[in-house]
């Protein structure tokens, strides 16, 4: 899959990771491996582990099952401090009786560096942040855009070997949200650090990450760049996890015959080249993005009748959601412009070559030519 | 109302002016009657607490002649100063003050760092027995002090404390309402700053220090205002705890003082008073400062 990042000795890796509190598994067989520069996004929805998993990394909880490695080293029995890894927490954690000076040269002065040295590295930590202005000034008196930046700028001053980022923008406001998501990626493109991003919102990971890792239930569902990610879920819940409105799943079942395999549901269509042969018959699931539905005359052939349930504009597309024959639900996403209204009859066509189809267990199915 | 409401005519500047003149006279009368109302209230009520302390003012300014002329006098004019004079020189009231001044101020002070420590270990820090060492806490808070007390006097007096400063420190500071107080004050505080803390290289010791202990100063502020008051307002332990004149504390002193050498109303009047002086001014000072922090902790939420 993606091998432009996985030529250099990893910055993190991750072998066989497991948390568990008491009986309860939170995290299991997390295998990941992190290349120096990259920047990683742990996208899952709440309760998925991915904030766990950020904590095993810095050492703030303790390993269950595994290894894991930072620079190299073995770092499960090291001390937080001792990882070389700066972590920006969601509610920032500033502390609220530092000013922002003392918050940003605290953990330098922790570890023993010169006052001198101190005061330039927190300088040039504000300058790069813009927050040479607001030095002198506590926590309570920062908006929450600086605030955020505080506590990026402690975690730059250390200069550590990764960053470690949980939902650091979730606070925020939407439209600063946009703005600071911008910011991060130019950050991370000057100060060149590994990151390691949790989050759930699905943009910012496909925005700014290099890979995005899946977490759903304490298992990672897929590793891959956004675009894979999007384009080829690797099973259902990526499938419906990622993308707005999510991809569209048509249960059915595959069935053979007289020497055509045939996928049964609201419609029935021939499976050429879609199923690898191995795939026996038994239930399915086709999924197609909802801006792969394509509205057709009545005529065309593969053209299956829906009915318009709701139209959703949304600025330059709209969501249309529609129902087939049966009354399986079918979201299309279409331009603005289409005329398309509630209560129309439509006729849609489902490319075959954008159809994904997922086994029983809900498992994403090779195609049979790649 | 049934009449029909005529549409105003078209109204000139100076109606409107005339208009908004009889509204600011309305708002102006209604203020002013509600804010009459209200200081009738107040001053009743400071009337009621103020009374009687004025009274015990007055009576210690006064000779004991004066103290039960009728009708009474309501300034002392020309002040006697004569009950001060007695009190200060003639009994051990020096003494007594002393004493309560440095077992108040050594149990508020060891009992502040005592109980913010146990009560960051009871929030913070994960150990076996800790639910059984709350609850023991909790249930300590529900025995009257009448039921310690003599166990509590075999203990001391079986360490050879008896009539030390000691036997009146060291068993005020087993008292858990502090650490349950402090402990509430420190889950309060969200568990990232923690976090941010010990990636930063602090211990334990130094996140109580350097993190902690700054950001509930507001809790110790009136964690010392309720013990040290407590102590010096205590009776039964001391009266027990001490035989010797020298270690007499204030409240046991002037109770002594009213046991022995006849009713001198003006002696204990003026007792009474030079007693709430350091209390006065230990909860002015400290008072203002926890008001201060306590709401600007709360706005900055």
């Amino acid at each position: 899959m993606n091998t432009t990042a996985t030529q250099r000795a990893p910055a993190i890796e991750l072998l066989e990771v497991g948390k568990s509190y008491g009986k309860t598994a939170v995290l299991s067989g997390i295998n990941l491996a992190i290349a120096p520069g990259e920047f990683i996004a742990l996208l899952g929805p709440s309760g998925c582990g991915k904030s766990t998993l950020l904590k095993l990394i810095a050492g703030l909880e303790e390993l269950s099952d595994g290894e894991i490695y930072v620079g190299g080293r073995l770092a499960n029995y090291l001390k937080p401090s001792d990882r070389d890894v700066a972590m920006v927490f969601q509610n920032y954690a500033l502390y609220p009786h530092m000013t922002v000076r003392e918050n940003l040269g605290f953990p330098l002065k922790m570890s023993g560096v010169a006052r001198e040295e101190v005061r330039a590295k927190v300088e040039s930590a504000a300058a790069l942040l813009q927050l040479g202005e607001q030095l002198e000034r506590y926590p309570d008196e920062l908006s929450g855009g600086q605030r955020q930046r505080v506590a990026l700028g402690r975690a730059i001053v250390r200069q550590p070997l990764a960053f470690l980022m949980d939902e650091p923008l979730s606070n925020l406001d939407a439209l600063l949200r946009v703005e600071m998501r911008t910011e991060l990626v130019r950050l991370h493109k000057r100060v060149g650090r590994t990151t390691i991003y949790v989050t759930h919102d699905q943009v910012e990971a496909m925005t700014m990450a290099n890979r995005i890792v899946l977490l759903h239930k304490g298992l990672i569902q897929q590793v891959g760049t956004p675009a894979e990610v999007y384009a080829a879920p690797a099973n259902m819940f990526v499938a419906t996890f990622v993308g707005s409105p999510p991809m569209n799943l048509i249960a059915g079942r595959i069935e053979s015959s007289g020497g055509q395999r045939l996928f049964r549901g609201p419609f029935d269509l021939a499976l050429d080249g879609l199923a690898p042969a191995a795939l026996g018959d038994g239930p399915a699931t086709l999924g197609i993005r909802p801006e792969q539905v394509a509205l057709v005359g009545a005529g065309e052939p593969q053209a299956l009748p829906a009915s318009v349930e709701l139209v959703e504009r949304v600025g330059p597309d709209s969501f249309v959601l529609a129902h087939l024959a049966d009354g399986a639900a079918l979201n299309i996403r279409v331009d603005a412009a289409t005329p398309i209204r509630e209560g129309d009859h439509v006729f849609v066509r489902l490319p075959p070559a954008r159809l994904r189809l997922f086994d029983a267990a809900g498992m994403a199915v090779a195609r049979e030519r790649a | 109302m049934a009449q029909a409401v005529e549409a105003p005519a078209a109204l000139d500047g100076a109606d409107l002016r005339r208009i908004a003149a009889d509204h600011a006279r309305i708002r102006r009368w209604r203020r002013r009657r509600n804010e009459l109302a209200r200081h009738c209230v107040l001053a009743l009520v400071t009337f009621i607490l103020v009374a009687p302390f004025y009274y015990v003012v007055l009576a210690s300014l006064k000779n004991g002649t004066e103290i039960f002329s009728y009708p009474p006098k309501l300034l002392p004019i020309p002040p006697y100063f004569g009950n001060y004079e007695k009190l200060l020189w003639d009994t051990g009231f020096l003494r007594w003050m002393f004493n309560t001044l440095f077992v108040a101020g050594a149990v508020t002070t060891l009992k502040i760092f005592l109980d913010s420590m146990a009560g960051y270990a009871l929030a913070k820090i994960d150990f076996t027995g800790k639910r059984a060492v709350f609850l023991l806490m909790l249930i300590l808070l529900m025995v009257p002090i009448g039921a310690l007390i003599v166990p509590l006097w075999s203990l001391v007096s079986g360490l050879g404390l008896t009539n030390t400063y000691l036997a009146l420190i060291l068993p005020p500071l087993a008292n858990p309402l502090g650490a349950i107080l402090m402990r509430q004050f420190i889950l309060g505080l969200p568990r990232d700053l923690e976090n941010a803390a010990r990636l930063d290289g602090l211990g334990e010791f130094a996140i109580y220090w350097r993190i902690v202990l700054p950001l509930i100063k507001p809790g110790l502020v009136v964690l010392a205002v309720i013990i040290f008051t407590d102590q010096f307002m205590s009776f039964i332990w001391p009266l027990i705890a001490t035989t010797s004149d020298d270690l007499q504390l204030l409240t046991v002193g002037v109770a002594a003082l009213r046991a022995h050498g006849g009713a001198n109303y003006g002696l204990w009047s003026a007792s009474a008073v030079m007693s709430l002086v350091p209390v006065g001014i230990f909860f002015f000072v400290l008072q203002r400062q926890f008001l201060a922090r306590s709401l600007a902790g709360a706005l900055k939420q």
